[in-house]
């Protein structure tokens, strides 16, 4: 499994530096242009990032499937469901990897921000600051910051699942139907629409039991605890969706593929 | 004697929507042999192996190796050379070497160095860099570099100059042993028969002749392909 | 050695072992390469080659011994047998063809005889 997320990198690897080195050439271009280019960078950066990940996660599994290419994975042998899970995890990792890589922006470019201000960097003040911004205002602690980010965590796994279902579903049950990747779309908009006739259906029966719960303290903010409690359902809904859509993904690949 | 039978292909059926590409397609494979699949283009050769590889799946029908159902884990025991350039075009011949090595654990690393500098491939040049006829030797030298049970080449000799085509058939019988199958599917039947023990022709899909070359040979007072040329004459 | 793919290959293989026999190219007593080393010199399969030391050994013209390899027979009477058969169907091939042409028994042997000559006078 780690030789296959290894070497899903090792192939991907020219064109992510290539975006990279773009970006940082951008990023040094907007710098010259004072604190307006650095901002309107740090405001560009993460949506260009986000469409060049969904682009090339779909671009990941796609390839294999549709091209030629694709034989050299799937003459190895791997279960479906291995290389199904191969390739979500390096999905997500990657995902880290390129919010990382944002943070790293924001400390270049928010530095460089606080300097031109002609303010001295002192990295405890802005932790201190952005603590006070969390804890005090919107009652929020670290708690908090981990179950949402769980949640974010659990909705991007539920989505690339669900994309790549699509793309196995079209590639193996569907595999003799011309434009292929407007019918995988389709594909994933007509799971998106049943999953989420499902899960309001799960809400509505688990409903009943939240009444008696008290989530919100009489200060009007919302525990850590409460807040996991909130996402609970949705983030036990996600990972069934998950882990059912891997399941689906892996067996179809195993049985029905026809590359 | 009895010969161990290592792939048994049973009814195997392959449907499209506009076309069957095999119908009923039973054939024994035994241990120790070289085996022909010919016919034209469209026959349902490249169809058959690529059910065997795990590529495709059959309409119905059965595909055993070693007397187990295929499965992903059958890709261990099957060494499959498509006829297409597979290879990642932005590695490099070492890089695709070295890939091999990690997926599989039959593939012999040294072996395919020391082949692929004695037909002279450069092993630092990029795929997207090599020749057709490059290609053609890489690919069956990675494929014959698997210490596999069942070698199974589709057209290996397509797009290769008429030298190297002589290097690839001379490693392909240099392969051959006691405890494994090749199965080679070409239409260039004339210069690999003098390598082949039994002969399979395979016409739209249905198994028109299975016997001992020789035997042919003897029967008909024909070559291979002079067996060949009567057999698709109307293809 | 060139192959004719019309008949069957180990036919081919096991004329050319015999003429070398005859001719004195393969000695008695010789030992004749392992049916792999053989398939990849001649280019063909070993199962090919597996079947005409078999055969050959059915007409007792090698021998295998086991673990050594598979060897000329030493024999010289088989050898001579072996000439005499060879020589035979050059001979009846020859009086078919030439009866073909129209040649009577005393034609040949005069035709036979001036080739002699011929033959003689080049040595």
């Amino acid at each position: 499994m780690l030789n296959l997320i290894k070497y899903e990198f090792i192939r991907k690897y020219r064109l992510v530096s290539m975006i990279l080195i773009t970006m940082l050439a951008l990023n040094l271009f907007l710098l010259t242009r004072g604190v307006g280019g650095s901002m309107l960078f740090l405001v560009l950066s993460p949506i260009v990032l986000y469409v060049f990940y969904l682009a090339d996660i779909i671009k990941m599994y796609s390839d294999d499937l549709n091209k030629k290419t694709g034989y050299m994975l799937f003459m190895t042998p791997n279960s479906g469901y291995k290389i199904i899970s191969s390739k979500l995890l390096a999905a997500i990792l990657e995902g880290f990897a390129l919010v990382l890589i944002y943070f790293i922006f924001i400390l270049i470019n928010g530095t460089y921000i606080i300097i031109s201000a002609g303010n001295e960097i002192d990295y405890s003040q802005i932790i201190k600051a952005v603590d006070n911004l969390l804890s005090g205002s919107l009652g929020f602690n670290l708690g908090h910051v981990l179950v949402f980010l769980l949640a974010a965590l659990a909705f991007l796994i539920a989505f690339i699942t669900t994309v790549y279902t699509a793309m196995t579903i079209r590639k193996s049950i569907f595999s003799e139907i011309k434009f292929g990747g407007l019918f995988s779309f389709i594909i994933f908009l007509l799971i998106n629409w049943v999953l989420s006739f499902l899960s309001s259906k799960f809400y509505d029966i688990i409903t009943p039991y939240y009444d008696t719960v008290d989530t919100i303290s009489s200060t009007g903010r919302v525990s850590a605890g409460g807040l996991a409690m909130i996402l609970l359902p949705m983030i036990a809904v996600l990972i069934i969706q998950a882990v059912s859509l891997t399941g689906i993904s892996g067996y179809l690949l195993e049985k029905k593929i026809n590359l | 004697m009895n010969k161990l039978s290592v792939l048994k292909i049973t009814d195997l059926t392959k449907r499209y929507y506009n076309k069957t590409a095999l119908e009923n397609v039973s054939l024994d494979f035994e241990q120790g042999k070289i085996y022909g699949l010919l016919g034209p283009n469209g026959s349902g050769k490249t169809t058959l192996m690529k059910v065997v590889a795990g590529l495709h799946k059959q309409t119905s029908g059965s595909v055993l190796i070693n007397d187990e159902m295929l499965s992903y884990k059958s890709k261990a025991y099957v060494s499959y050379m498509p006829t297409e350039n597979y290879l990642y075009e932005n590695f490099k011949v070492i890089d695709i070497l070295k890939y091999y090595n990690t997926m599989y654990e039959d593939f012999r690393y040294d072996y395919a160095v020391n082949l692929l500098n004695d037909i002279d491939v450069n092993s630092d040049i990029k795929i997207s860099n090599l020749s057709s006829g490059q290609i053609g030797k890489l690919k069956t030298v990675i494929a014959l570099s698997r210490d596999a049970q069942i070698y199974m080449l589709d057209e290996p000799l397509n797009g290769v100059d008429v030298l190297s085509r002589d290097t690839i058939l001379d490693l392909i019988a240099k392969s051959h042993s006691e405890n494994k199958i090749i199965i080679i599917s070409t239409h260039l039947v004339s210069e690999i028969e003098k390598i082949l023990d039994t002969v399979i022709f395979l016409k739209e899909g249905i198994v028109e002749v299975f016997g001992d070359a020789e035997e042919l040979r003897q029967e008909r007072q024909l070559s291979v392909e002079g067996i060949y040329k009567e057999v698709f004459r109307n293809a | 050695m060139e192959f004719n793919n019309n008949i069957p290959i180990y036919l081919q293989v096991i004329e050319k072992i015999k003429q070398d026999i005859v001719s004195g190219k393969l000695k008695p007593g010789e030992k004749m390469p392992s049916s792999r080393d053989y398939s990849n010199e001649l280019g063909i399969n070993f199962n090919t080659v597996a079947r005409v030391y078999r055969e050959l050994e059915n007409e007792e013209i090698v021998f295998t011994k086991r673990g050594l390899g598979t060897f000329i027979t030493e024999s010289d009477q088989i050898i001579e047998k072996l000439r005499y058969t060879m020589a035979k169907n050059q001979i009846t091939a020859f009086i078919d063809g030439m009866k073909q042409l129209g040649y009577t028994k005393e034609d040949m042997i005069k035709f036979i005889e001036t080739e002699n000559n011929y033959l003689e006078g080049n040595e």
